[in-house]
């Protein structure tokens, strides 16, 4: 078991690792090589460096600084995050159980780009499985995604209904080994989508082909499992697209930090560092309660 | 005044609208959608759409914790 996980190996992350292993809590770092930062390639406003700098350049010393300090790194995607009486973490490999979870996961995924699809938010279309899908019971329900987390997701689908098609929406399905097999037992349809529609609820799903299905029920599962995503499967409080926490980053569950740009704050390198410390001082409090 | 909250264990918005209602003192029903399938029904019936948590103050429909509008009810 972990002291502390977190979730996400930019800056704010990164940073809380530093407080957290120092303090000598079993700190485990799960993260993508996606931080937004890989894309600054000059960065002239991060305090102590006389030269500009690159964003890779900074994630690669902050790795460094971290690993050396016995920090575990592991590069790899989580695909979900539940509480019961301690956190489980889930890549598509392993389940790791800690004692608290950071979220440091950066800017939410772009969205898949439907017509419709806000229109028919609680009206057929969800992002959330576990905390919708009983109203799907028995029905006719598509899953929006290509990677493991659409797999995840559809797995935890049928327990309410058997009749669910994968829709990838043109991508080829991106997939774990793991996923490969779990996503044999659904229907996958990959034709570029144009649009849902219906009335009051969502009826119909059109392909840019012109051809369309029935469809009761949507899951948006697109790309990787975000922040907000953890958020709604926990219960945590969200404004818009951002986590909310209070000034110490504790969002409303405990045991459960975020900070960086996940938290919505002013999205910068100098913020998400700062979070990760202040976060990374109250898991070391919060782990040493318990 | 008889106030129904349709809710599921899971949403953050469901506890926050209990606490507000405890806060002021207010009685009402609690409904688990997650378990209860024809609350389920109903609550999409009277709200249009699925959902929580759904608040039914006497045949008015508030849907989210929209506490200005439960303050217009109620104050």
């Amino acid at each position: 078991m972990y002291d502390v996980v977190i979730i996400g190996k930019g800056p704010a992350g990164t940073s809380s690792s530093l407080y957290t292993i120092r303090a000598n809590l079993k700190t485990l770092v799960i993260g993508k090589d996606d931080s937004a930062i890989r894309k600054a390639g000059k960065i002239d406003n991060y305090f102590g460096f006389s030269n500009t700098i690159s964003g890779e350049f900074l994630l690669q010393e902050g790795e460094k600084q971290a690993s050396r300090l016995g920090v575990e790194i592991l590069d790899d995607e989580v695909i979900s995050v539940e509480k019961d009486d301690f956190f489980k973490v889930m890549t598509a490999r392993e389940t790791y159980v800690s004692k608290a979870v950071l979220l440091a996961t950066g800017q939410p995924q772009v969205k898949a780009k439907l017509e419709n699809l806000a229109e028919f938010e609680g009206k057929g279309v969800s992002y959330c499985t576990t905390c919708d899908g009983f109203f799907y019971n028995n029905l006719k329900v598509g899953v929006l995604g290509f990677k493991d987390y659409a797999i995840h997701e559809a797995v935890e689908l049928e327990t309410y209904t058997k009749d669910i098609t994968i829709y990838t929406n043109g991508r080829e399905l991106l997939l774990s080994d793991k996923f490969k097999d779990q996503a044999g037992r659904f229907k996958v349809n990959s034709k570029p989508l144009l649009k849902l529609d219906g009335g009051d609820f969502l009826q119909r799903i059109f392909f840019n082909d012109g051809t369309s299905e029935d469809i009761e029920g949507l899951f948006v599962a697109y790309d990787s499992a975000s922040s907000l995503d953890f958020a709604r499967k926990l219960g945590i409080v969200a404004d818009g697209n951002s986590i909310v926490v209070d000034k110490y980053q504790q969002t409303n569950l405990d045991g459960l930090f975020a900070a960086g740009d996940c938290t919505g704050s002013f999205k910068q390198i100098s913020t998400a560092v700062g979070q990760g410390a202040m976060a990374g001082r109250k898991i070391i409090e919060y782990v040493r309660s318990l | 005044m008889t106030v129904k909250v349709y809710s599921t264990p899971t949403c953050p918005y469901c506890s926050m609208a209990k606490k507000y209602l405890d806060s002021k003192n207010i009685q009402y029903q609690d409904v688990d959608v997650s378990k209860d399938r024809s609350a389920a029904s109903e609550m999409v019936n009277k709200s249009g759409q699925r959902g929580v948590p759904v608040l039914d103050i006497d045949g008015n429909i508030v849907i989210g914790f929209d506490k200005d509008r439960i303050d217009s009810l109620f104050f």
